[in-house]
């Protein structure tokens, strides 16, 4: 089932305009990558560690400082005991990553529902991804596990805008689901995309593993990594933040996991994982 | 679009006795969220069904589980016509209470709309008033699960020397307030559901019940007259169940933090009397029509148990006991949130101590708005006085409601620059002269007990005003 969604990849053009296209804003040299949502539990969130910095520094980012509720509590009125502390809070996060060249936008939010807080904000502000801000001391190697032909373009492309000029190296991972040409073509083409966006090509890997337990694999593979980039891999509602695959590999990866969002409109089958998502023999280990 | 802004007033607001000041929010609400003049942002998470959820599930408990057997008692069959009397003062406020709700979707409810159309001393009386009614409606909702609680011990056998109906209810009560306080996760998703389950389990009871009463199923029912009391009686029975219509109001406490206010709002409040009006009425019916209502009068607080046994035998009485367990205490916590919210309300305006509205650091809830409801809740659950109890919160709602009319007459004469709701009332001026008029005359059918009671209440409420913040303005200020 998965074979087929392999087949068309090694059709796709190198396009610079469908490239841009592709990843969103029409990206004036100013912009930097992104904009990536950066949310945080504002209250109990002391600093942006510094392996998050690093990441973030070419990048805009909707700093988004929440504070989560109880249903008994009245946003408003957690507001008018909190806000001042939660707004100080969050300009000190946000003059951290401005330090380090990101160009940043705040929000802050009262909410009950960080679910929901996190859709509307990343929508609002059309973010192509969200990170999550596990700690992370340094910034040395970024895995990127790619899966589709679309999700390439913006899942490398983003990493390319994060990482050009920067002395990171990164891995491009492919699941190999038993035809080499297509793994091959999958990460040839994102070492494309990487180039293309500046990145030094000494600092680009490539790697192929077979695994029928995608989830445990790449968090397996993460372990001698600082951070993860990968795409969302399924467009639920109420799982967009991280999709299924992500979400799982960000709930066991230790350190910073950027997600890429999926595009609002596009879809249909080319988008979907091509790597099954196979919790019951996840869960087995 | 449905934004828009809402500018301050020039003038800085007085101070009350402490010193502090009404928190003016200059905001814009959009559809999912309150955006605060200096960015902070409000979610708004409460959808049409969360809304509906605490319309329907504030009241469900009491028409139904508690009232049959005391209002056919009082007014025979005709009870039904009593019910419907409320269902119809209810629309008449809820339609307006709807308007204003969409013009100022904030929370805070009847007070904040009183507060700004009449001003200051109207939205003390109001609003202590509201809190006040809501932990009479509380108590009562408990005292109404401390006999459903006694009668499943009654059916399982366990005999006690005393009456357990009352202290089970205060038990519950504190149980209830430690849990609002410690915070209960996701108790609004539990509410959803266990409305939903209600109202599936009574539209399979009234369905059967209906059919089977219309002498469907061959089983002619006991023919009684209508009103065998007359007419008097019916209406002081109205009064008595208004209480059962208490909860649209309720919606409007927590306007905002629900989801697209303009077209949500009103759905709610309008669709949650609807819903249990019709339920009332079927209910009624149906209980009527099973037993002679003097019957129904024995059986008291859980006359549906034993109409449920007469239809389905003893798996019927343990669905209705459940139901009601469940739908009593839905009210109640209901209605202790509420009332906690209402305490919040006052205390942002500086009408209470800005301390009610402190936030638990350890538990992120407002465990003195919460106390200041829970405490007061105990205490007159522990009189057990059903129908006293009854007729004070619907005394104190109904001053709300008639006020809330006049509010909307007021508001609409002279409107203010930020006046436009996004709902218009129907029949304006007529319903909500109606509606004021009738919320006003129904509290003179009420018992001479509860009367003094709800006017002790106000007179207190305007003392409290005139020692501690007579100097405060809220009038037309948003």
């Amino acid at each position: 089932m998965t074979a087929h969604d392999c087949e068309h990849e090694p059709e796709i053009e190198t396009d610079p305009e469908t490239t841009e296209r592709e990843n969103g804003e029409p990206n004036g040299t100013s912009t930097g990558a992104g904009p990536i949502l950066v949310p945080n539990r504002i209250l109990e969130t002391d600093a942006i560690e510094p392996g998050v910095v690093t990441l973030l520094s070419r990048a805009r980012v909707v700093l988004l400082g929440y504070h989560e509720l109880p249903e008994q509590t009245a946003p408003g009125q957690a507001r008018l005991q909190f806000e001042d502390r939660a707004q100080n809070r969050l300009d000190e996060l946000a003059e951290s990553l401005e330090l380090a060249g990101a160009t940043v936008e705040t929000r802050l939010v009262f909410t009950h529902d960080r679910e929901q807080t996190l859709n509307r904000v990343a929508d609002e502000t059309n973010c192509v991804g969200t990170l999550l801000p596990n700690p992370s001391m340094r910034l040395e190697n970024v895995l990127v596990p790619l899966r589709g032909e679309r999700s390439i373009e913006q899942v490398a492309g983003l990493v390319g805008d994060l990482l050009a000029g920067l002395d990171v190296s990164v891995t491009l991972y492919h699941l190999e689901r038993g035809d080499e040409r297509a793994s091959a073509a999958v990460l040839e083409r994102g070492r494309q995309v990487l180039t293309a966006r500046g990145v030094d090509p000494e600092l680009i890997e490539t790697r192929t593993e077979t695994s029928h337990t995608p989830v445990r694999a790449i968090v397996q593979t993460a372990e001698a990594f600082d951070a993860v980039v990968m795409g969302e891999s399924d467009p639920g509602v109420m799982t967009f933040v991280f999709g299924q695959t992500a979400a799982e590999v960000a709930e066991r990866f230790r350190g910073p996991v950027v997600v890429v969002r999926r595009r609002g409109n596009e879809g249909g089958p080319a988008d979907e994982p091509i790597v099954p998502v196979d919790r019951a023999d996840d869960s087995a280990e | 679009m449905d934004d828009r802004s809402i500018a301050d007033s020039d003038d800085p607001p007085a101070t009350n006795v402490e010193g502090d000041r009404p928190v003016v929010e200059a905001s814009t609400e959009t559809e999912d969220a309150t955006v605060h003049e200096e960015g902070t942002e409000l979610e708004r998470t409460i959808s049409l069904a969360g809304g509906l959820s605490i319309g329907v599930g504030t009241m469900i408990g009491a028409g139904i589980f508690v009232f049959p057997g005391l209002a056919a008692g009082q007014a025979g069959p005709a009870a039904a016509l009593s019910f419907a009397i409320g269902a119809v003062i209810a629309l008449l406020v809820a339609l307006p209470a709807s308007e204003l709700a969409t013009a100022m979707p904030r929370s805070g409810g009847g007070y904040y709309f009183i507060s700004r159309g009449l001003g200051t001393v109207y939205g003390t009386v109001v609003g202590l008033g509201l809190w006040l009614g809501l932990v009479f409606a509380s108590a009562f909702y408990l005292v109404g699960f401390g006999h459903y609680a006694a009668a499943v011990l009654a059916e399982i056998g366990l005999s006690l020397s005393i009456n357990p109906a009352v202290p089970l209810g205060v038990v519950f009560g504190a149980l209830l307030t430690g849990l609002s306080v410690t915070g209960t996760e996701r108790a609004a998703a539990v509410q959803n559901v266990v409305v939903a389950l209600l109202l599936v389990i009574l539209s399979i009871f009234l369905g059967y019940g209906g059919l089977d009463s219309l002498g469907v199923f061959g089983t002619e029912s006991t023919p009684e007259r209508f009103a065998p009391f007359g007419a008097m009686p019916v209406i002081s029975t109205a009064a008595l169940v208004f209480t059962s219509y208490l909860g649209f109001a309720q919606v409007a406490t927590v306007a905002g933090e629900i989801e697209r206010p303009s077209r949500n709002l009103p759905l709610a409040m309008i669709g949650s009397v609807v819903v249990v009006g019709l339920f009332y009425v079927t209910t009624i019916f149906v209980a009527t029509s099973a037993f002679p209502s003097a019957d129904l009068e024995t059986f008291g607080e859980t006359a549906m148990v034993e109409v449920a046994r007469a239809f389905f035998g003893l798996p019927g009485a343990v669905a209705i006991l459940v139901a009601g367990l469940l739908a009593t205490v839905s009210s109640a916590n209901a209605s202790i949130l509420s009332s906690s919210r209402a305490v919040y309300a006052l205390s942002k305006d500086a009408l209470l101590p800005r301390r009610a509205s402190e936030i638990n650091l350890r538990y992120g809830t407002p465990h003195v708005a919460l106390g200041l409801a829970g405490v007061p809740i105990l205490l007159l659950t522990a009189t057990g006085q059903v129908e006293l109890l009854a007729e004070v919160a619907s005394f104190l709602h109904l001053v709300m409601y008639g006020l809330l009319c006049v509010a909307l007459l007021v508001l609409r004469r002279d409107p203010p620059e930020w006046y436009d709701p996004d709902f218009r009332t129907p029949g304006y001026p007529f319903v909500p002269v109606v509606g004021a008029l009738a919320s006003f005359s129904l509290i003179a059918f009420m018992d001479f007990r509860s009367i003094a009671i709800g006017i002790a209440v106000m007179i207190v409420s305007i003392g409290w005003y005139l020692v501690y913040a007579d100097e405060l303005s809220l009038k037309g200020q948003i």
